[in-house]
């Protein structure tokens, strides 16, 4: 039974940074990952990192932007914290060694981003997160005396003892199937988005929500759930993301008629008006029937010269060539609204703890909350490198005054039961099926615009699924590297997070962010500027309470682009 | 179209691995090559046999994940582009496409066409990392990096690590991996002060895992980000003057 100070769930750049931090704080270190560290997801992210470095930006324009963004949702407490600390974090990053574009003279250079008053997205061509990943994995390895790394390991649920405090986790490995209990003292989840409970989708096959319903399944509180991000420049059928970078460096987008319809939705910030604003535009000019036939807009990259694109966007130039047939340097490419991002996730305080001791939050998989109603471009990546810090040295700061502690091994047999029931399993419904069922319906349904009866019939369709998947098949009963099983328990974590996206969206009965009800078509301050939080209800239905939105220095406005 | 695929089959890292033909049908020019292996697995679990394993995971090729020897080639016939981002428009009907893992002693079989590539890992491990100051970071403006040398250690740093050039190399040498690994971080004036160290420490743990470069330059052209061979004419050149 493997023992650590602290345990890492997750290797993306939250988990990474978390890691890094608890170590340097003196802490023994298990970062634990279903897929090999620089294979994560934040590999994908393309756009850049915002910070106000520049003598003539300030981080307090960067968190009023931020407020903005997320239409007052956010908590102002923790943007302040993030949009402070941010300056330092890209410096440290550039001094471990990441190459960060630079400017003829040899400055680090910006480009624009979406909602953003400056221009103050720090960027490494197009492939931005990879840049990241592999530098931090470099540190990772640098401190392999004190970090011990379990790659390819698949976390199955999170570990308690009698008093309810969070003593690790239990894992499977995948390579041969055998479960094994971590414990630590403190557990970090930093394990990622929930993009494939939507399909199509920009996040990678497996970004299933693990940890945040992993954590609600032990009592920790959800918030924000209904917050889901529709990205507005994604390819129509396998949600392949053009990079908001696109635009950033000058791309425009036009309907059908050849019309650069942003005009009419936000006429200063024109395309680069938050990605909520630019989503609803896009949906509205499609649903109105000035899109093409195939239910897309124009993205026109051949605004931005040549040179610069195949400098700057080079992956963009890639993707379009091998996956659209589509030479952007020379002509636009078709693009829709997909889903992206979830602001939501466990609620987490401004050091990533959630309301189960023991356990933090950093990442996506994290609700602070910074985004609230909608993330803004390249603030992301940000999020998860400063609340990931930020848990890594908290969780090392509690395991140091700490005995050492008990967990029982119990857990481990109840896991490796569920387990053997699902491998004997037969007659049922495919896992593959209803995965794909519930993404394309979430994506018909829980939308850039969603209204209740689209919503109720949602939440049927989640509860009829969530008793399919209960005697769902699979075909793979081996133990090597048996995917299978993992897509069945992944499937289980997807269909409780899509409930309480559904859930939340249900009961915000107003339109805030990306929250757009077309029965509610307006922000209602008076009833709704509240986080809704979703706790497990000792059965199997979220219960919905509130918590306040912390506000410091910005009231809410009237949010125009 | 209907395609034929020649597909070695192993079930574990010590069992013994062969062939497999089996036959796809209704496959569209649409389709990436990971799409077919979905559409052959698909197959496969109706017949009641075992899916064949591979690793995939963005299928945009940023993630390094994916990578199969296609009719011998790493990555297959489309230059700078991974296994995910090849599309099946490059076939026509009737094809026979054989399909095996990253071979090299480097990169044991794991499973199907799944490799192990952790000795990637153990290279870096050895050195392949700048020790930041610690403390109040400077202004990074006041350290002026020239754009030349700026861009050219981000063209190394775009290696995915997928191992392409291993499998593609005759002699399975791991030279442009670890010349990539080396080159992003021994350009950057924040890599100067380790640069000897990290240089000496990469190439010799390379060579407890891989075989040695004679210059066939087949790792370029697999590459699918199609990083310089130039990487590890510099990593020669820096190899020499450390050992000097
Ligand atoms: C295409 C794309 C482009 C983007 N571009 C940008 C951008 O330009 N700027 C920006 O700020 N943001 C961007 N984002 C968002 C940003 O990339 C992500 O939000 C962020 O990288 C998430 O990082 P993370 O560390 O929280 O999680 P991830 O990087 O997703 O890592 C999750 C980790 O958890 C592990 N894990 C998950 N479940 C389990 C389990 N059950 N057992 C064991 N391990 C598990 C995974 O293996 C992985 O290591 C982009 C997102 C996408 C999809
Ligand atoms: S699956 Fe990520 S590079 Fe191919």
């Amino acid at each position: 039974m493997p023992v650590h100070d602290v345990l890492i769930i997750g290797a993306g750049l939250a988990g990474q940074r978390a890691a890094l931090a608890a170590a340097r704080a003196g802490a023994t270190v298990a970062i634990m990952s279903k897929v090999h560290p620089v294979r994560s997801h934040s590999n994908a992210a393309a756009g850049g990192i915002n910070a106000a470095l520049n003598p003539d930006d300030s981080w307090e324009s960067h968190a009023f932007d931020t407020v903005k963004g997320s239409d007052y949702l956010g908590d102002q407490d923790a943007i302040e914290i993030m949009c402070r600390e941010a300056p330092n974090e890209v410096l440290w990053l550039e001094h471990a060694g990441v190459t960060f574009h630079r400017s003829a003279e040899g400055k680090l250079g910006t480009r624009a981003f979406g909602g953003a008053s400056a221009a103050r997205t720090y960027y490494i061509a197009d492939i931005t997160g990879q840049a990241l990943l592999h530098v931090l994995y470099e540190q990772l390895m640098k401190h392999h005396e004190q970090i011990d790394r379990y790659e390819e390991w698949f976390i199955t649920g999170l570990a308690q003892d009698d008093e309810g405090n969070c003593v690790g986790a239990i894992a499977r490995n995948i390579r041969d199937g055998a479960m094994e209990l971590f414990t630590a003292k403190s557990t970090i989840l930093a394990s990622g988005g929930a993009g494939q409970c939507f399909k199509p989708t920009t996040n990678a096959l497996i970004c299933t929500g693990d940890g945040i319903a992993q954590a609600y399944r032990i009592g920790a509180p959800l918030m924000d759930m209904e917050m889901i991000q529709y990205h507005p420049t994604t390819l129509q059928g396998n949600g392949i993301l053009i990079t908001e970078g696109a635009r950033g460096e000058g791309a425009h987008l036009y309907n059908a008629e050849g019309e650069r319809f942003m005009e009419k939705y936000a006429p200063n910030k024109m395309e680069l008006a938050s990605r909520d604003v630019v989503s609803r535009a896009e949906q509205t000019e499609i649903n109105e029937g000035r899109g093409f036939p195939d239910g897309t807009v124009a993205l026109d990259i051949t605004k931005v010269p040549r040179k610069r694109t195949l400098e700057a966007l080079r992956e963009i130039v890639n993707i379009g060539r091998d996956f659209a047939g589509v030479d952007i340097t020379r002509e636009p490419i078709r693009i829709r609204p997909g889903c992206h991002y979830i602001m939501g996730g466990v609620k987490a305080d401004i050091n990533g703890a959630t309301s189960i001791p023991g356990l933090y939050a950093a990442g996506e998989v994290a609700c602070v909350s910074v985004h609230g109603g909608n993330r803004l471009g390249a603030n992301s990546l940000l999020d998860t490198l400063i609340f990931g810090r930020r848990s890594g040295e908290h969780a090392a700061a509690r395991a140091a005054g700490m005995p050492a502690i008990t967990a029982s091994r119990a857990q481990v047999r109840d896991q490796e039961r569920e387990i053997a029931d699902l491998m004997n399993r037969s007659g049922g419904r495919r896992v593959s099926e209803i995965r794909d069922e519930l993404g394309t319906m979430m994506n018909e349904k829980v939308a850039v615009f969603r209204d209740h009866a689209g919503l109720t019939e949602a939440h049927e369709v989640v509860r009829r699924l969530k008793d399919e998947a209960r005697f769902a098949t699979i075909d793979d009963r081996g133990t090597v590297f048996n995917q299978d099983v993992l897509g069945a328990l992944e499937l289980g974590y997807m269909l409780d997070v899509a409930e309480c996206i559904v859930v939340g969206a249900l009961e915000r009965r107003e339109s805030r962010g990306a929250q757009f009800r077309t029965d509610f078509p307006k922000r209602n301050d008076d009833e709704w500027l509240k986080h809704i939080d979703l706790s497990m209800n000792g059965g199997d239905a979220p219960k919905v309470s509130y918590s306040p939105v912390t506000i410091t220095k910005w009231e809410p406005q009237e949010r125009t682009y | 179209m209907k395609l034929t695929l020649k597909m070695w089959r192993q079930s574990g890292p010590d069992a013994p691995g062969g062939f497999q033909t089996y036959v796809v049908d209704g496959v569209t020019d649409e389709m990436s090559f990971l799409e077919l292996l979905d559409v052959l697995n698909e197959q496969l679990v109706g017949e009641g046999e075992e899916p064949v394993a591979f690793d995939s995971d963005c299928r945009e090729g940023i993630c390094g994940s994916c990578g199969v020897m296609i009719d011998g080639q790493a990555h297959g016939p489309q230059r700078g582009t991974a296994t995910c981002q090849l599309h099946m428009r490059l076939y026509k009907d009737g094809d026979t496409i054989v399909v095996e893992p990253f071979r090299s002693a480097g990169f044991p079989v794991i499973k199907d066409l799944m490799v192990d590539r952790s000795a990637f890992d153990r290279i870096i491990e050895a050195g392949g990392f700048i020790t930041a100051p610690t403390g109040s970071a400077p202004d990074a403006n006041l350290i002026a990096v020239p754009k030349m040398d700026s861009d050219r250690a981000m063209d190394a740093a775009a290696c995915i690590g997928c191992g392409a050039c291993v499998a593609a190399c005759p002699n399975g040498a791991g030279q442009l991996f670890t010349a990539a690994k080396l080159a992003h971080l021994n350009l950057l004036p924040q890599g100067q002060p380790e640069r000897q160290r990290r240089t000496i420490g990469m190439v010799e743990e390379m060579e407890n895992y891989f075989g040695s470069c004679t210059n066939h330059r087949e790792c370029s052209a697999a590459c699918p980000k199609e990083i310089s061979i130039d990487f590890i004419a510099m990593l020669n050149r820096d190899y020499r003057k450390a050992r000097r």
